[in-house]
């Protein structure tokens, strides 16, 4: 009997009790609970206890210390655990490094396995999405609407439209996301016309799929490995040497699989690809030799998939990069690295909390005196976007790799 | 991804940010590396020096009375150990002891002027602060939000504990009731105390509500007026001169909340010390992070010291792993400020004890290895004792320089410095002296590692 047996075999003999047994990667992080203490250092530090107080979230603790202890059906910690954002803030602080963002999406997976009419219901329009298109959003129905939509983007950006690459064999696999592939066109561009540029040897996925991590967030462990199933096998078939992606929760989802899967090719971010592949000296260089930039205040804000569930250092990459940028003067928000609300599939179903959570990041950005704040992830990007234009501010947005793409020169 | 650089912490409590920015304001390059929050993150927010000695009940008058007893009884305490380096003659060694820890006090209140945690107190006599408890203890620097002004000194104070509505932390008639029969026992004033709730709801509900709500709701704009307008009454009603609150006046701007209520209910208003993970504390924490960046220091946080490169007695390099990321830091010295049990410098389990990063051998409080000791067997039943745990003392035995040496005496590298609660011969919880050795230990570790690299260089 190989492990997957085993696990089959043990879930069927504990159906009954609804218990699903952990998989042997979920271990380390079930594990990881036993070393709470229970002091509390993280409710003083979690954004959503910040912004909608412990009485409707009831904190990072209660999930390391009672709802991971719910009844087998975790049914009881439904209207909690589904308000995490994800941020990583907890396990960051934690003097003993307690796993309590993964350890919500196993209990969230319970709930979906045994309770789903506790999901959420905005989080099973997601699920029907995925199951229906491999990606977390409706995709277009009209192809050329969605080139229009493309070129216009580009258009307005001034970014050059290099057409798609596919080819076994490259270096490079590169991989947009779900939100740069069908919604932020420009980040998708942006990251290829900047490959380009440097001349890197790089591939598209002949037919895109999503990463799994929205799957993963929710709940639905099943599609969650079905998806990176899909993934490795066209990984594979490309013969790839590595991924670059230019959104935050891929980076740390397919840094995550291509270690458990074995893809022999690791994943990373676009900016890391910059700083360890390319080299600040060509990057300095290229930046350069735009003849007239434009100058411009720009604050940062850090995607909290890079910086706690990565690496802190991949931000220290993306200012040294804006660092090179002539013209470009930054200024750091006092929250520059506050969770924007828009993480653990929190804004697909109670965008209160979500849109709550973002508005310390606005009240710090506004004081910086910044006129457009940049950031390396799409979603991000949408989320801080969306709620500075509500709120009538006059502040832009710009992912972070449309921001480096517009000042690069043109390729001669 | 490597990096270079002259000095590496590994920890952020309160030793590990002294000694980095001790160093980034000497001009070296330096990198902290933190993995989670520290002890100094959940301390009381105040800086003991040392409050008691072992077994003793009276507590200490001054820090230098203190530094001279512990000289006599426990030579080889952490405060001692600058003493023993042979540069300094002998008749100077109490001079140079007192000296240093004074330095750091003076140090650490100059730098923390100015942020959201300013500290007050000096090194010629403890202050008598009052916890959430209703008791008092003694301690060097307070926060100036917990200063409680006249209230012992003046004949006709009268003393107002003020709980809040749904937060469960502070019981105000508990603390009155103890304090009171301190006061009486001890025949001074205020002979009068009293108690009242008045409700502060950040979430317009009056339950389950924390220090963090509460304290981040009294930064916010009008707030303190509010609450000004609720206390009026309790405060005419037994005609307080004292307010005392639980330490939650603000996280940003608790200084000024406190001067603001201060202003408009006539009285003086202070914060007591309160339990763990305490907002003083979290504002402790956060003032030094200030102080360290602003000096120029670097901090890589959630990055932890996973193994490092060891070339005959050189410290090469630590490899800092992130959740899903390594980096390999090369540097000319580093300074361990791990912690013990609570930042994880030091583990225990059925086997024994062991230093986590290099694997270096921990001693007991008498110096005697403690590679075997079981942390059960090292307890005893009675958890708050006048000896204490003895557990408590165990860590890193040092050299005068504050190296960490092997069980031959001898230094295990000689650019690795140690610094806080990793080393062993004192026991914070008995002595109240956590947070005085994490500042002077980690201001002599930087000394030191400064001194080493400019010998090199």
């Amino acid at each position: 009997m190989d492990e997957n047996e085993a696990f089959e075999y043990v879930k069927s003999t504990l159906k009954k009790e609804k218990i699903t047994p952990y998989h042997s990667d979920e271990l380390e992080i079930v594990k990881s609970i036993g070393a709470c203490i229970n002091c509390g250092l993280c409710i003083n530090h979690c954004p959503v206890v910040a912004s909608v107080g412990l009485d409707r979230f009831s904190g990072p603790r209660s999930i390391a210390v009672e709802l991971s202890r719910s009844p087998p059906e975790f049914w009881a910690t439904a209207d909690k655990v589904y308000l995490c954002t994800g941020c990583g803030t907890c396990r960051e602080v934690c003097p003993k490094n307690v796993n309590i963002p993964e350890i919500v999406n196993i209990v969230r997976a319970n709930i979906f396995e045994h309770r789903p009419d506790l999901v959420p219901k905005g989080l099973m329009i997601v699920k029907e999405i995925i199951e229906e298109h491999n990606l977390a959003f409706e995709p277009w129905e009209d192809k050329e609407e969605k080139e229009e939509s493309r070129d216009m983007r580009l258009e307005r950006l001034g970014i050059p439209y290099i057409p798609d690459v596919v080819k076994e064999n490259a270096e490079v696999l590169f991989y947009p996301g779900c939100q740069a592939e069908e919604r932020a066109q420009e980040v998708r561009e942006a990251a290829k016309a900047i490959l380009d540029y440097f001349d890197v040897d790089y591939t598209l996925l002949d037919e895109f799929s999503c990463c799994s991590l929205p799957s993963h967030l929710m709940g639905d462990a099943k599609t969650a490995r079905n998806l990176a199933h899909q993934l490795k096998g066209k990984v594979k078939k490309l013969g790839v040497k590595k991924v670059v992606t230019t959104c935050a929760g891929c980076t740390s989802n397919l840094a995550d699989l291509s270690v458990r899967d074995e893809w022999g090719a690791p994943a990373y971010h676009l900016l890391e690809y910059l700083v360890e592949e390319i080299g600040f000296e060509k990057l300095a260089d290229a930046l350069k030799k735009v003849a007239k930039p434009n100058d411009v205040h720009v604050s940062v804000h850090d995607p909290c998939h890079l910086i706690r569930h990565t690496s802190r250092q991949v931000m220290e990459h993306a200012l040294n990069i804006l660092r090179l940028m002539p013209g470009v003067r930054v200024t750091e928000s006092v929250e520059h690295d506050n969770c924007c609300g828009g993480g653990g599939m929190v804004s697909f179903h109670a965008s209160e909390v979500a849109n709550s959570v973002v508005q310390e990041n606005m009240m710090a950005l506004e004081k910086t005196g910044a006129e457009r704040l940049v950031t390396p992830c799409p979603l991000c990007t949408a989320q801080i976007e969306n709620n500075l234009f509500k709120s009538g501010s006059s502040i832009e947005v710009d992912d972070l790799t449309v921001f480096i793409a517009q000042r690069l020169p043109k390729k001669e | 991804m490597d990096l270079e650089t002259d000095l590496v912490v590994i920890g952020g409590g309160m030793a590990g940010l002294i000694a980095g920015t001790i160093a980034a304001e000497a001009g070296l390059d330096t990198i902290l590396l933190r993995k989670g929050q520290s002890a100094t993150a959940y301390s009381s927010g105040a800086i003991d020096v040392i409050g008691y000695l072992p077994e003793a009940s009276e507590p200490i008058i001054s820090p230098e009375e203190g530094l001279f007893a512990l000289s006599r009884l426990y030579p080889l305490h952490p405060y001692n150990v600058l003493g023993y380096d042979k540069r300094i003659e002998f008749e100077k060694v109490m001079e140079n002891i007192v000296g240093r820890t004074k330095d750091t006090v003076t140090w650490l209140k100059a730098h923390l002027d100015g942020t959201i945690a300013p500290l007050m107190g000096d090194f010629e006599s403890n202050m008598h602060p009052i916890t959430i408890l209703g008791t008092t203890k003694p301690t060097c620097l307070i926060q100036k939000t917990m200063h409680n002004g006249d209230v012992q000194d003046r004949e006709d104070s009268v003393l107002l504990f003020v709980g809040i509505m749904g937060y469960a932390d502070f019981n105000p008639s508990t603390a009155a009731k103890t304090y009171l029969e301190d006061r009486m026992a001890a025949a001074g004033p205020p002979r009068k105390v009293g108690h009242c709730i008045i409700q502060v709801m950040p979430f317009g509900k009056p339950y389950n509500v924390s220090s963090i709500e509460l304290a981040r709701h009294l930064d916010h704009e009008g707030s303190i007026e509010n609450l000004a307008e609720q206390l009026k009454e309790h405060i005419e009603q037994i005609g307080a001169t004292h307010v005392a609150f639980p330490p939650v006046l603000g996280l940003q701007d608790a200084l000024k909340n406190k001067e603001k209520l201060e202003e408009l209910t006539g009285t003086t208003v202070f914060e007591l010390l309160g339990f763990p993970p305490s907002i003083p504390g979290q504002r402790l924490q956060r003032a030094l992070e200030t102080i360290f960046t602003k000096a120029g220091g670097k901090m890589l946080l959630g990055h932890e010291a996973t193994s490092y490169l060891k070339v005959d007695d050189n410290l090469k390099s630590i490899t800092a792993a992130s959740p899903r990321r390594e980096i390999k830091i090369d540097a000319k010295a580093f300074v361990l400020a791990t912690g013990k049990y609570i930042g994880g410098g030091i583990a225990g389990d059925e086997t024994g004890l062991r230093e986590t990063v290099f694997d270096l051998k921990p001693v007991t409080g008498d110096y005697h290895s403690a590679m075997e000791i079981v942390p059960s067997r090292f307890t005893s039943r009675l958890s708050i004792s006048p000896t204490g745990q003895p557990i408590q003392s165990c860590g890193l035995s040092v050299d005068p320089r504050f190296r960490p040496v092997d069980e031959d005496g001898l230094e295990w590298a000689k650019n690795l410095f140690a610094a806080g609660a990793v080393l062993a011969g004192y026991n914070y919880s008995v002595e109240k002296s956590g947070l005085g050795v994490a500042a002077t230990s980690g201001y002599s570790a930087a000394k030191n590692a400064i001194e080493f690299i400019k010998e090199v260089a």
